[in-house]
């Protein structure tokens, strides 16, 4: 199997590994798509539609006519989802990104003990379960809260 | 008449075809039968030319580690009823070659056990090996790291990471986990010494916590802690 289908397969296929290997999963995952939102976006404010000169050089009535093109290149509804999306990522992966750090300098882990049978991993401890939920949460609570602001979901 | 359950495993013979292919058996079953004594059963009554590891047959040592219905665990201790399935599926390791059937190769691997000098290094290196001297161990100082010294080397962890699996640079969960063994070990006077070869991008760093190595260690080692615990050494101190 080539090495892109082995990425591919232990990235996307996070079943029967448990919690943590979601956690991976979603990690990488929402890092990937926020780098690209990140190039995408750059690339279609200051670059694509004119270049960087419209912005610095008169007349500026030329860079409002980009400005208003590009925003109505950007107005439908698949870009909305798109950034509906990119909300619920941004807020898992900067929150579960704090509980990563925390765990890499050891401060929400549980400390070796003997092990004894049945085996409960402690790298995967209480309050790191509890801070992926949170983040879980407050990601599912921005998602719902854009798909208000672009789709009116909660509005009578 | 007992009851049968099929097994499907993965065949591959170098010096025939190369190609891998999954062949089907079925074996008769009893109350209490491991996966290991299925194939046991395959090999002897069914088809002899069959390659399998094993040993010990009581998870003590690491010889028959494969994949069975799709995670890392061990024939030896895993009960075919406990898999709760009539077709019970069998590959060999993930993340290691094959070098026929269900045996792989544990070079790699072994290497990267080796890499991480998994002894004590002491500074009076003529009394450790001269004399009979003991070096005393408190409670406190013993539980640091036992947890990691019962580690099996079956390669279950190494089958189970991700990171292994696309970066072979990567030490993997086992050696990583022996090097905090060690590190953390008070007889051990390494010290930083121990930390800094892995101070690189690849070595410890390349780690990203997804945590499937201590989900299918049947030891209870749990490496992922081990590794997040000489991470922050090495950020730390090294």
């Amino acid at each position: 199997m080539s090495t892109l289908l082995t990425a591919l397969r232990t990235w996307l296929v996070p079943f029967r590994y448990g919690l943590e290997r979601w956690s991976y999963t979603m990690q990488r995952i929402s890092g990937v798509v926020i780098a690209l939102y990140f190039v995408m976006h750059v690339a279609s404010t200051g670059q694509v539609v004119g270049g960087p000169s419209v912005w610095t050089l008169p007349p500026y009535e030329y860079a409002k006519q980009v400005w208003l093109e590009t925003k109505e290149f950007l107005a439908n509804p698949l870009f909305d989802a798109g950034l509906v999306v990119l909300a619920f990522m941004i807020f898992f992966h900067s929150i579960n990104g704090v509980r990563l750090v925390l765990a890499h300098f050891g401060l929400i882990l549980k400390k070796p003990t003997r092990p004894e049978y049945p085996y409960h991993p402690g790298s995967m401890s209480r309050i790191q379960r509890v801070i992926f939920w949170v983040s879980v949460a407050l990601a599912t609570a921005a998602l719902v809260y854009s798909l208000d602001v672009f789709f009116k979901v909660l509005q009578p | 008449m007992l009851e049968e359950v099929k097994f499907k495993v993965l065949r591959y013979d170098p010096d025939k075809d190369g190609k891998k292919r999954f062949q089907e058996f079925r074996v008769p079953i009893r109350k209490g039968m491991t996966v290991l004594q299925g194939l046991l059963h395959i090999k002897e009554k069914i088809d002899p030319t069959l390659s399998i590891r094993f040993s010990c047959r009581m998870a003590t040592c690491g010889s028959c580690g494969m994949m069975i219905n799709g995670l890392p665990r061990l024939a030896c201790y895993t009960l075919i009823e406990e898999l709760k399935t009539r077709t019970v599926v069998v590959e060999p390791l993930r993340n290691f070659p094959i070098v026929k059937d269900l045996v792989t190769d544990f070079e790699e691997f072994f290497n990267k056990h080796r890499s991480v000098k998994p002894y004590l290094i002491r500074i009076d290196t003529y009394v450790q090996e001269k004399s009979n001297t003991m070096y005393l161990q408190s409670d406190e100082e013993l539980v640091r790291y036992v947890q990691f010294a019962y580690c099996i080397k079956c390669g279950l962890c190494y089958a189970a990471c991700p990171v292994v699996a696309t970066d072979k640079t990567f030490l993997g969960p086992q050696a990583l986990a022996q090097a905090y063994r060690y590190y953390a070990d008070s007889r051990d006077e390494a010290g930083v010494d121990r930390l800094k070869p892995l101070g690189d991008g690849s070595s410890l760093l390349r780690c990203h916590f997804a945590a499937s190595c201590s989900q299918v260690c049947p030891k209870g080692v749990d490496p992922a802690l081990a590794i997040q615990l000489l991470r922050k050494e090495v950020l730390l101190r090294s």
